[in-house]
């Protein structure tokens, strides 16, 4: 039975920042009475201005529910009307209102099973790395194929924590860069498509639970690319996210 | 994450405020095309309020209209919601 959603909005206080990339920071989160949360899900959060002028946003939660703090990583939208308050202004300390967590459907634990076939579009990373550090605090072995879509190298959220990750049994970690191109660079250095699904697997009959999250053309090329090659398309979890608003 | 998701789940916070279920993960069956799909699956578009749309035919499903003092709510198709334990 999925928990109701709760609607409390509670005060969190910065904890910490940490850059992630140029255009990308994590803030990690003191919510009191936070009630935990799964890997996958997302958090609303609520700005008030001076004049109690408003804005709610949605970020995903970037940490493990088993993790000590609550993190989320927000890339900034230059035009944005949140991102840049969060990545270039905010300071440990300061205080901000979240409820949470929020969702159900784009969430993913260890007693769920495997295989899981993880696709991320740029920072569409964050909810999939929750899942992958859920997966390394149980110390699972399910098989977890992940594959990376990002512009270049700079732009790739928790590189070295990516080829880090443990246990590396069953774990199989890709990347493609669709601009820039690493020197001496020899993976892939095009967008997602059906051959590279195919290299990376897990095979379409082999079950996989399918996580995509990116900006939405992304999302819905992959699942339909998903679909296409032969996955249950009932096992092909989505979650879409655009610069629109921010 | 960057800030605005496009589809039922960004939106699950405020329909929270209205529905006393979690609803990215209730089954709708959409009044035009028949399909069955989960909320998380609906297309969100932001504006005044909240539309989500199918995302079989794109159809209206959900109206959210936000007023400081109060919401104004609108719901088209069948909705399997699932009881609290």
């Amino acid at each position: 039975m999925t928990p109701p959603v709760p609607v409390l909005w509670r005060t969190a206080t910065v904890r910490d920042v940490v850059a992630e990339t140029a255009h990308a920071r994590t803030l990690v989160l003191d919510a009191p009475g936070w009630p935990g949360h799964r890997a996958g899900q997302h958090l609303d959060l609520r700005l008030t201005a001076e004049d109690g002028y408003q804005a709610q946003r949605s970020y995903s939660i970037a940490s493990a529910p088993e993790a000590a703090a609550l993190e989320i990583t927000v890339e900034v939208i230059d035009d944005g009307e949140v991102s840049p308050y969060l990545v270039e202004e905010v300071r440990p300390g300061d205080e901000l209102e979240v409820r949470g967590p929020i969702g159900g459907h784009f969430t993913w634990s260890v007693a769920d099973g495997g295989p899981l076939l993880l696709v991320a579009g740029g920072s569409g990373l964050v909810p999939l790395m929750a899942m992958l550090r859920h997966r390394a605090a149980q110390a699972s072995d399910v098989a977890a194929h992940v594959l990376v879509s990002a512009r270049g190298e700079q732009d790739v959220l928790y590189g070295d924590e990516l080829a880090a990750l443990e246990p590396r049994d069953g774990l199989r970690v890709a990347r493609t860069y669709t601009r820039v191109r690493p020197q001496g660079w020899t993976g892939w250095a095009r967008r997602v498509d059906a051959a590279m699904l195919d290299a990376l697997g897990p095979a379409p009959g082999a079950g996989a639970r399918c996580f995509v999250c990116g900006p939405t053309p992304f999302v819905e090329r992959v699942a339909q690319l998903l679909v296409d090659a032969g996955h249950e398309a009932r096992a092909v979890h989505t979650e879409r996210f655009g610069p629109t608003g921010g | 994450m960057s800030d605005v998701h496009l589809d039922g789940n960004g939106v699950a916070g405020l329909l929270g405020e209205i529905l006393a279920v979690e609803v990215t993960t209730v089954l709708r069956t959409c009044q035009t095309c028949g399909d069955r799909r989960a909320i998380g699956e609906h297309r969100a578009y932001r504006g005044a309020g909240v539309v989500l749309r199918c995302p079989s035919c794109g159809d209206v499903a959900l109206r959210v209209g936000t007023r400081p003092e109060r919401l104004t709510v609108e719901l088209r198709g069948a909705f399997e919601v699932t009881p609290r334990a």
